[in-house]
């Protein structure tokens, strides 16, 4: 591997190409998707946050005012302000300009853009340290993981950490050998704080990285040692973007930090289906990460990365097994398989809280399509395709048909990506014999509002199960549903009722079958065959003077 | 191409894995929707059993994440009672659709037929004769709350059912006796139950009340060869096995029959009554749920009088 090459603006171009064309791809896909559950309570708060902003500029001591932050701030604090404010700002601009076509998408945009900005890094990080075809690769090797895809959509919180936690590692691997990065590292760590709890556990994969490079210096008796003042960076204006960016904590810091740390580290725990049990408290087994992983993820996609990392098996060698002196680069190798293995393995504990999607440990992947790149390269180079083929086009031919499984995978998965599963698991079906998790946040109503609508010319009312009455309301106001089909409060009170199928939401099914005397659904959403969402009938709907 | 008959390098077989790999997953996927049965094949299948249905099957499904789907095409044949199990009397036939290959039974049937990969399947099944099942007649029963000054009667009320939800246990119906207006829990009444298993159980809601016995009371009862008692917590709270026991008591014509300890992680489970010498009588049933404390105690029974097929 090269330590670091550096990139043109070539590379600029292609990374943006890829950053851009990706965006649009989401914005053409993202009304396919209803609100799921967090993404209505992010664009909840957003909306008091972009009530708050306005304030600000308008009148700054009135918003800074202790009650008049408090009220903006309160709803949601369990999750730091960068991304919040991101959504917040673009809900103002679409307020103020109508730049979207749909309200929803003012929410999803800055996630969007999240999203293009991790490919463009994929892709620039993988460029400066290896050919062009394999960083290239990387960056839509990541795009077309099906879940990456799905989430990529979303106003939350997961890919924007992804994408903060992968500037964050590359801003330290630059800031190793050139002092203006120890600056902006602090900057982005803050930023990673302030976007999610993942970034906590970068300072302890970098130490480790860190150490090993020590020990090679020390090996090599090299008077001057890579300095360590990244670290300093990183713990003093880390915490002071992390406080800076969030308003909520400029008043009562302390106890309100400790508030912070102490719900994700006492989370609930998610109830989660895994090989046909149901596991409502931890320990998940360990497995999960992984099997969810190879069962999610495309197959030749993860046998690349897995060749990536056995090619570059003599940089990962630990430093008292390289002979002094031979180690002269930054050891990417080894930061990379840290920041790979590292999410994976902190929702692997037996002490972590139930966290069983694949989005929990998201900030993995760009480091898994990495390696995946440095294996398609070590495959092609190595093997020298072209005069074996006949063909100049080997290799691109190759590599474009390593990325066909996910691309085929991923389109197909939309808008059920939670519910998608790989071949390997026999796809959809397949996994609902293994009792894999079927879905979850509630957004698959989306793909039921046209039979809704259908039903229901007059409107009417339904019960929603899984689906927030947020979520449910933004249909409303992308016109995915008219605003005389409302939420109901109670089964009985509703014209249908909705059974999100999940193994344990079983309960809800029997619910139903009581509230409306009936076992028979009279529609039931399918993806592959497999039952989605039950829809029951109330019998009652017409005496109850139903509008339908 | 003087090249192509070289001896491929280990990295050159690395490349025909690979390229394997992104063959199996390509070739798969549409495999794999290919064996999916689409909405002809679940019509023509449905059609099939219900042109044999007979009152006294069982419609099951295979897979069991099938079972929606299969409850949307038969579902007006499968009441409550069949659909929500508490035992097996009174079944006749077992019909089971399958797809993949998979089955809830081992023994060969009496009769199988496909529908383009929907399985159709019947077994004759052995069960004993429901006699009265107490959960239907629900309705026709008195439900007491034992109180200080002696036993209150809960009248048979129209109200508001439960909203339903996550975690908000068996569905409080419209109509039930009700005991106690201030503790909204304490009534009686028709539901089902998601026991241990998340499997569903039509049942009799009768949360203890504490100590104090609630009690509910069948009259003229025609007794079969025995009594069968079931019942079981809803899955939230029994799950943690952390509270106290349930009790139910069954008194047989101001006799008491059986007392059962039901405790949290026992799952579904129960007891029978040998009412066998009195078999073809009428009797006054009567079951008392308690609880040293009623915290939590979603407590559910069903009970039916049942007789024994005996061959000749």
């Amino acid at each position: 591997m090269t330590d670091a090459r550096t990139l043109t603006r070539w590379d600029h171009a292609i990374g943006a190409a890829l950053c851009l064309g990706y965006v649009a791809v989401l914005l053409y896909t993202a009304p396919d998707l209803a609100m799921s559950r967090d993404e209505s309570f992010y664009a909840h708060a957003a909306k008091n946050i972009a009530g708050w902003l306005q304030e600000a500029l308008t009148d700054p001591a009135l918003a800074l005012r202790q009650d008049h932050v408090d009220q903006a701030w309160r709803y949601n604090w369990e999750h730091p302000a960068l991304m919040k404010l991101t959504f917040a700002w673009s809900w103002l601009a679409q307020e103020r300009f109508g730049l979207f076509p749909i309200d929803s998408l003012a929410f999803r945009l800055p996630g969007m853009l999240s999203a293009g900005l991790l490919l463009w890094l994929i892709y620039g990080w993988g460029a400066s340290v290896m050919a062009r075809s394999g960083a290239m690769f990387s960056a839509l090797a990541f795009a077309t993981m099906p879940r990456v895809f799905y989430h990529s959509h979303l106003d939350c919180f997961d890919v924007p950490i992804a994408f903060f936690s992968t500037l964050t590692a590359y801003a330290y691997w630059r800031a190793l050998r050139d002092r203006r990065w120890v600056l902006v590292l602090g900057l982005v760590f803050g930023l990673a704080l302030s976007t999610k709890h993942n970034s906590w556990m970068l300072p302890g994969i970098f130490l480790i990285h860190f150490a090993w490079l020590r020990v090679d210096e020390a090996r090599a008796g090299v008077d001057r040692r890579t300095p360590m003042t990244w670290l300093a960076s990183m713990l003093v204006i880390g915490p002071l973007v992390f406080i800076g960016t969030w308003p909520w904590l400029w008043r009562d810091t302390w106890n309100r930090i400790a508030a912070y740390v102490s719900f994700h580290l006492r989370h609930v725990h998610y109830t989660y289906e895994f090989l046909g049990v149901s596991y409502f408290e931890p320990p998940l087994p360990m497995s999960v990460p992984f099997v969810m992983t190879l069962f999610t993820v495309s197959l030749v996609v993860l046998g690349l990365a897995l060749a990536g990392v056995l090619s570059c098996r003599a940089e990962l060698r630990v430093p008292w097994r390289v002979r002094p002196g031979d180690s002269t680069t930054r050891r990417t190798d080894v930061l990379w398989l840290g920041c790979l293995v590292a999410p994976l393995l902190a929702i692997a504990l037996p002490s972590s809280p139930i966290f069983g999607g694949t989005k929990h440990w998201i900030t993995a992947y760009p480091f898994l399509a990495l390696f995946a790149g440095r294996g398609l390269l070590a495959v092609t180079e190595r093997a020298e395709l072209g005069p074996w083929m006949g063909r100049r086009a080997a290799a691109p031919a190759f590599a474009a048909f390593c990325l066909l499984p996910g691309l085929v995978q991923t389109a197909h998965s939309h808008p059920f990506a939670l519910s998608h599963y790989m071949p390997i698991a026999g796809g959809v079906p397949g996994a609902a014999d293994l009792g894999m998790n079927r879905q979850f946040w509630g957004f698959t109503t989306g793909s039921l509002t046209d039979w809704l609508v259908e039903q229901l010319p007059n409107g009417g009312s339904v019960w929603l199960c899984d689906t927030t009455a947020g979520a449910w309301a933004m249909l409303q106001a992308d016109d995915a549903v008219p605003r005389n089909i409302r939420a109901a409060r109670s089964m009985s009170e509703a014209d249908f009722a909705l059974v999100h199928h999940e193994q344990h939401f079983a309960e809800v099914d029997y619910q139903a079958w009581v509230a409306y005397g009936t076992t028979q659904p009279v529609h039931v959403l399918l993806y592959d065959g497999v039952p989605i969402i039950s829809v029951y009938e109330n019998p009652n709907r017409y005496e109850r003077g139903s509008p339908d | 191409m003087a090249d192509a008959g070289r001896k491929l390098s280990l990295a050159a077989w690395a490349w025909v894995l690979f390229a394997g790999l992104a063959t199996f997953e390509l070739v798969a996927h549409p495999v794999i929707l290919e064996a999916i049965p689409d909405d002809a094949s679940w019509e023509e299948a449905s059609a099939f059993v219900r042109a044999q249905f007979e009152p006294g099957d069982r419609i099951v499904a295979a897979p069991p994440w099938i079972d929606p789907i299969v409850r949307k095409e038969l579902g007006d044949l499968t009441p409550l009672r069949i659909a929500a199990l508490a035992d097996g009397a009174g079944v006749g036939r077992v019909w089971e659709l399958g797809i993949r290959g998979a089955t809830t039974r081992a023994d060969i049937p009496a009769q199988e037929r496909d529908f383009d990969g929907i399985r159709v399947r019947i077994w004759p099944v052995e069960s004993p004769l429901l006699v009265y099942d107490f959960v239907a007649n629900i309705e026709d029963a008195r439900v007491e709350l034992e109180t200080e000054e002696g036993p209150r009667t809960c009248p048979w009320t129209r109200g508001r059912p439960a909203p339903g939800g996550l975690e908000r246990g068996p569905m409080r119906p419209e109509e039930r006796f009700v005991c106690d207006a201030k503790r909204p829990w304490l009534w009686v009444g028709p539901t089902v139950l998601a026991d241990l298993e998340l499997q569903p159980r039509r049942c009799i809601w009768q949360h203890p009340a504490g100590p104090t016995a609630v009690r509910t009371i069948f009259s003229d009862v025609p007794l079969g060869t025995r009594l069968i008692v079931r019942g079981g917590v809803d899955y939230q709270v029994a799950r943690q096995r952390a509270h106290a026991p349930v009790t139910l008591r069954v008194w047989i014509d101001d006799a008491i029959a059986a007392e059962w300890d039901h405790h949290d992680g026992d799952g579904w489970s129960g007891f029978e009554i040998d009412t066998s010498a009195r078999d073809g009588s009428l009797a006054t049933v009567r079951f008392e749920t308690t609880a040293p404390d009623p915290f939590a105690r979603l407590f559910c029974f069903a009970a039916s009088s049942q007789r024994e097929l005996r061959g000749d």
